[in-house]
């Protein structure tokens, strides 16, 4: 079964960079930076569903208090700040040449670098709690009081000032040709089931190394 | 009634404990006037300036504020004792709350009113920035207490505090700074104070019951 999971996902992420590298065409005005977006979109995507993986199962071990649940939280907030830094690289990679700065004082950016440090700041906290089951119940709080805050973080800035587009893709309204649209597709597909994959394998090694 | 009466006790314990020591207005006050100072020697110190600076010293003040609160129970063992005692440890959350609710206010009315002087800032719409520091203080108490609570026993949670305080209040200092500047204008700008009433909502419902979560032995 897991090395099922493993050639799935590696065949997806490999249908989706083909997609992105030879069968996506440049955009007209953005030219060949589009192909960015291919990594950018579905990072960003995945940073989410971890960050809601990571307040689920915090508040679930909050409530029952079983391992299994801290596995998940673990996992989850491993993996929001890996997509959040991902993202922010990315973003940077496009901004410099697109918007000619690498960093902008825009809602996006500014709403994804508070994720990105709120997750960090509760990865640490659990590395450096004196108590190691302190630690878990210390970071699963954190990770529900991140995922609470960052929509709210994402809204003021929203209408402090923004750079960053709207979304292309709305329930019923997607203003994307369907050439870039299929790409994105799959490419945002590949990377959450890479997220679920490397989700459950970090859940796996942390309830080892809490058997140890 | 009872809970009301723990809860009293313990923001009467924090006031009086601060008015005999001193140890988080004072420091706390000094830093903050110091960041004034300091970036308003930076900025140029005009009066379009002077919303931004008094947000970010109330900001970077509330963190010592809140960090020294809960060491000063930390330090000789008043935690544990309160936590022998019977009762919901919510009201251990809302003591601690109010009574920095009480500190954080006499610290932004201090800055705000060193601000009038220091950037010749007009006065104008000074009830809406009452208004606007009353909900910021509450909501920066309520997040102050959870996280300073939460970090107290993990090493270098003094070093993490501003690390996690910080972007978590982001849409404080936002509001804050909108709406002071929009006071002085004469204006008003209605979604920032739903920001503010939103994070202080959020953080009072959550607040109490992860308390309890990081008070546990």
């Amino acid at each position: 079964m897991r090395a099922f999971a493993m050639g799935a996902t590696a065949a997806l992420l490999a249908l989706g960079l083909w997609l992105a590298l030879r069968a996506s065409p440049p955009d007209a005005y953005q030219g060949e930076y589009v192909r960015i977006m291919y990594v950018h979109v579905p990072a960003a995507v995945s940073s989410y569903a971890a960050a809601a993986v990571a307040c689920v199962s915090g508040a679930l071990y909050l409530w029952r208090r079983r391992s299994e649940y801290d596995a998940w939280a673990r996992a989850g907030a491993e993996l929001a700040s890996l997509f959040a830094g991902l993202t922010l690289l990315t973003g940077m990679l496009w901004g410099k040449p697109v918007w000619g700065v690498w960093w902008a004082w825009d809602a996006r950016l500014v709403s994804t670098a508070v994720l990105f440090l709120l997750y960090v700041g509760c990865l640490l906290v659990r590395d450096l709690s004196e108590d190691p089951v302190r630690g878990r119940r210390l970071a699963a709080a954190l990770g529900v009081v991140a995922f609470l805050d960052v929509p709210l973080v994402h809204y003021s800035v929203v209408w402090f000032r923004t750079l960053h587009q709207g979304p292309s893709i709305r329930p019923g309204a997607v203003q994307m040709a369907p050439e870039f649209l299929a790409p994105l597709a799959v490419n945002v597909l590949a990377y959450l089931v890479l997220s679920g994959f490397l989700l459950v394998e970090r859940a796996r090694l942390a309830r080892l190394e809490a058997e140890r | 009634m009872r809970a009301a009466r723990r809860v009293l006790a313990l923001v009467r314990k924090d006031l009086v404990l601060e008015w005999r020591g001193r140890d988080v207005l004072v420091p706390a006050g000094a830093f903050g006037l110091a960041v004034l100072l300091v970036l308003g020697l930076v900025s140029g110190g005009g009066p379009q300036d002077a919303p931004t600076l008094l947000w970010v010293s109330v900001l970077l003040a509330s963190v010592l504020a809140a960090g020294r609160s809960a060491e000063r129970e930390g330090e000789e063992g008043t935690l544990e004792v309160l936590l022998l005692y019977p009762g919901s440890r919510e009201d251990l959350f809302w003591g601690r709350h109010l009574a920095l609710c009480v500190l954080l206010g006499a610290l932004a009315l201090g800055l705000w009113a060193a601000q009038l002087f220091l950037f010749n800032a007009p006065a104008r719409g000074w009830p809406a920035v009452l208004l606007a520091g009353t909900l910021a203080t509450v909501g920066l108490s309520a997040s102050g207490t959870l996280l300073a609570a939460l970090l107290g026993h993990v090493r270098a949670g003094r070093l993490l505090l501003p690390l996690l305080f910080l972007p978590t209040s982001v849409p404080v200092l936002l509001a804050g700074v909108r709406l002071t500047e929009a006071a002085a204008a004469g204006t008003t700008l209605g979604p920032w104070w739903g920001v503010l009433v939103v994070f202080d909502l959020l953080f009072l419902l959550v607040g109490p019951v992860l308390f309890e979560v990081a008070v546990e032995g």
